[in-house]
Formats: C-alpha cells, sequence, structure tokens
C-alpha cells in the first residue's frame, strides 16, 4: 500500500487502526534494523522500536506530507537512538569508551547475533565511531540511503555527509588493520 | 587471521547483517504494537501532557507574577501620588516654607533665565525681574566649570 493510500485511511477514524497496522507492517524491519545497528541488544531494540511506533501514532496527524513517511520514520527513530545512547552514558556516567565497551561486549555474548570474524570485527570497529558518525555510516553503508535522504534525516548537509562517510570508510578500515 | 586483515578493504567485504531476532518476531511486533496504541490518548495527547508537566509550577508562577505586578503597580502609583499630592498645597503655604527653609543663591537665579515669564515669574520668589537680570550678568557662565 503506498504512503498516501495509508495516511488517507489514517485520517479517517473508521478506517485508523487498519491503516496503522499497515504502516507499522510495511515500516517495522526498516525501523528495527536501523536502531538494532546503533544499539545492539535485541531487547533495547525491540523497546525502542515500540516507543517509535507510539510517537508515531501520536504524532501522524500532524506530519507534513510534503516530507516523505519513512524519513520521518527513520529521524524518529534517529532521535530515539541517540537519546537513548546519551542517556546511557550519563545515567552511569560511562565516558563514551566504556559504552563502546559494554556494546562490544553484546557483540560477544549476545545469542541474536551471529557472524563470521570479519564481519564481528566490522562491527566492533563500527562502535569506536562517535554515535552520529556511525548513524551516517549505518545509513549508507548498510540501508542505501542517498546522501540527499540522510540530510533530511539528520539535517546536516549533503557535503558534510559525504566528508563523514568518507572518514567513516578509512577509520572503520584502520580500526580492523590495528586488531 | 591478523595477516589477512592487514589489506581489508571495505568495499570488498560482502554486506552482511550479523544480528538476529527471534523466531516470528515481526509477525507478532505489529500486534505488540497496536496494543500499546489502544491505551494511548490519541488526541490532545500534547496539550494533556503539557498541562501535566506544567501544573506543580502554577502556583509558584501566580506568586510570581502577583509580585512583579504589585511591584511594577507601586512605582508607577508614586509619581502619581507626589504629584497629588503638591497640587493639595496652596502657593502661599509653597512660598512661606521657602522663605523659611530656603536661601535664593546666584545659581537659582541664572537657571531663572532658562524659564519663561509665564511659568514662573519674578514676583514668585520675591525678586525683581532687574534684579534677576543683573544677579545674571554678574554671574559668568563661561569661567564656571562643569
Amino acid at each position: 500500500m503506498e504512503d498516501k493510500e495509508i495516511l488517507e485511511k489514517f485520517a479517517n477514524p473508521d478506517s485508523r487502526n487498519l491503516a496503522f497496522n499497515q504502516l507499522v507492517r510495511k515500516y517495522q524491519q526498516k525501523v528495527y534494523w536501523h536502531i538494532r545497528k546503533m544499539v545492539i541488544d535485541h531487547d533495547d531494540a525491540d523497546d525502542l522500536t515500540q516507543e517509535v511506533f507510539l510517537k508515531v501514532w501520536k504524532n501522524l496527524e500532524n506530519f507534513r506530507q510534503d516530507a516523505q513517511l519513512y524519513t520521518w520514520l527513520y529521524r524518529i527513530a534517529t532521535n530515539e537512538c541517540l537519546t537513548f545512547l546519551s542517556n546511557k552514558k550519563r545515567k552511569f556516567f560511562l565516558p563514551i569508551n566504556d559504552v563502546a565497551a559494554e556494546l562490544t561486549e553484546k557483540i560477544d555474548s549476545s545469542p541474536y547475533i551471529s557472524g563470521d570474524e570479519i564481519q564481528l570485527k566490522l562491527q566492533k570497529a563500527l562502535l569506536k565511531l562517535p554515535d552520529k558518525q556511525r548513524l551516517v555510516f549505518n545509513m549508507k553503508y548498510y540501508d542505501d540511503l542517498k546522501y540527499e535522504e540522510i540530510s533530511e534525516i539528520l539535517g546536516t548537509s549533503v557535503g558534510a555527509l559525504k566528508a563523514s562517510y568518507h572518514l567513516a570508510v578509512k577509520k572503520i578500515e584502520e580500526f580492523i588493520k590495528q586488531d | 587471521m591478523k595477516e589477512n586483515h592487514k589489506h581489508i578493504i571495505l568495499s570488498d567485504l560482502p554486506k552482511h547483517n550479523v544480528y538476529e531476532v527471534p523466531d516470528d518476531y515481526f509477525d507478532r511486533l505489529p500486534m505488540r504494537i497496536m496494543e500499546r496504541t489502544a491505551a494511548a490518548p490519541k488526541s490532545g495527547w500534547v496539550s494533556v501532557q503539557l498541562w501535566q508537566n506544567l501544573r506543580m509550577a502554577i502556583a509558584p508562577l501566580v506568586l510570581l507574577l502577583l509580585f512583579v505586578g504589585v511591584f511594577f503597580f507601586g512605582l508607577e502609583s508614586q509619581p502619581e501620588q507626589a504629584a497629588f499630592n503638591i497640587a493639595a498645597v496652596s502657593d502661599a503655604e509653597i512660598v512661606d516654607y521657602l522663605t523659611a527653609y530656603s536661601t535664593v543663591e546666584s545659581n537659582d537665579l541664572a537657571e531663572l533665565n532658562t524659564l519663561q515669564k509665564q511659568e514662573l515669574a519674578s514676583e514668585f520668589i520675591n525678586v525683581s525681574a532687574a534684579d534677576a537680570e543683573a544677579e545674571l550678568e554678574y554671574y559668568h557662565l563661561k569661567d564656571t566649570e562643569y
């Protein structure tokens, strides 16, 4: 179902629940995987995904239809991730590296992670990047989003995103080489 | 293995999602979300949230506004009160007061030159116009240091 049709149905109180159910089914995987790559742990990703869709439910009426629905969803999910990681650092008085160490430990211990050695090294190298640079890398490398779309989601210039992605790739290759 | 990593180029690696989810997770997730939306308020949510957040701040805010209002009202009414008090005093009483407690100096006479006759008559301070002019001539403004 097209986004426009979902939004039209959502505007009608009689078909609101049906429309929202279709929206969730259409975008749940994109939202979940975007969050999961940032927070690593499945349970955290599950909680945040539900929070994202609750926010969507409460604010979809105010959604400006001149923007793409999925970039709006990505933006909400991105904000949830950054808030979650920020709270994690503040709550436990942990410096950035310790949160990265905690997430790295989850890569080794989580039951819902599998992959060969080089793939796991890549994930651990990613955790050494600053959160926003990691977001840019994930959206470009894994989600194949265009720089213009990432720009709309993060509110950053395309030039800055290109530079950030290029730098991230260099850092990751260097991190893997050092390990 | 470490040797193999020395010349890794990211674009050469196959893109692989290492993360997994429990069985049927994405089949059950929409239902779990819909259950939560059923409990969530649909309209006026923002105003309810705002009211809940501001509710505790209202009492001190009202008190603060009251103090600020009283302070500014007091400031504004003071000049009006002073003007009212002066207006209630007769000219004769003012002259008597000035005669008894004030001495007119040459500075005061110099200032008179800047006033219009209708604003302050020379007889009001018991000084003739000629005396005032003479005093003014005697007072050399150019030599005065400010």
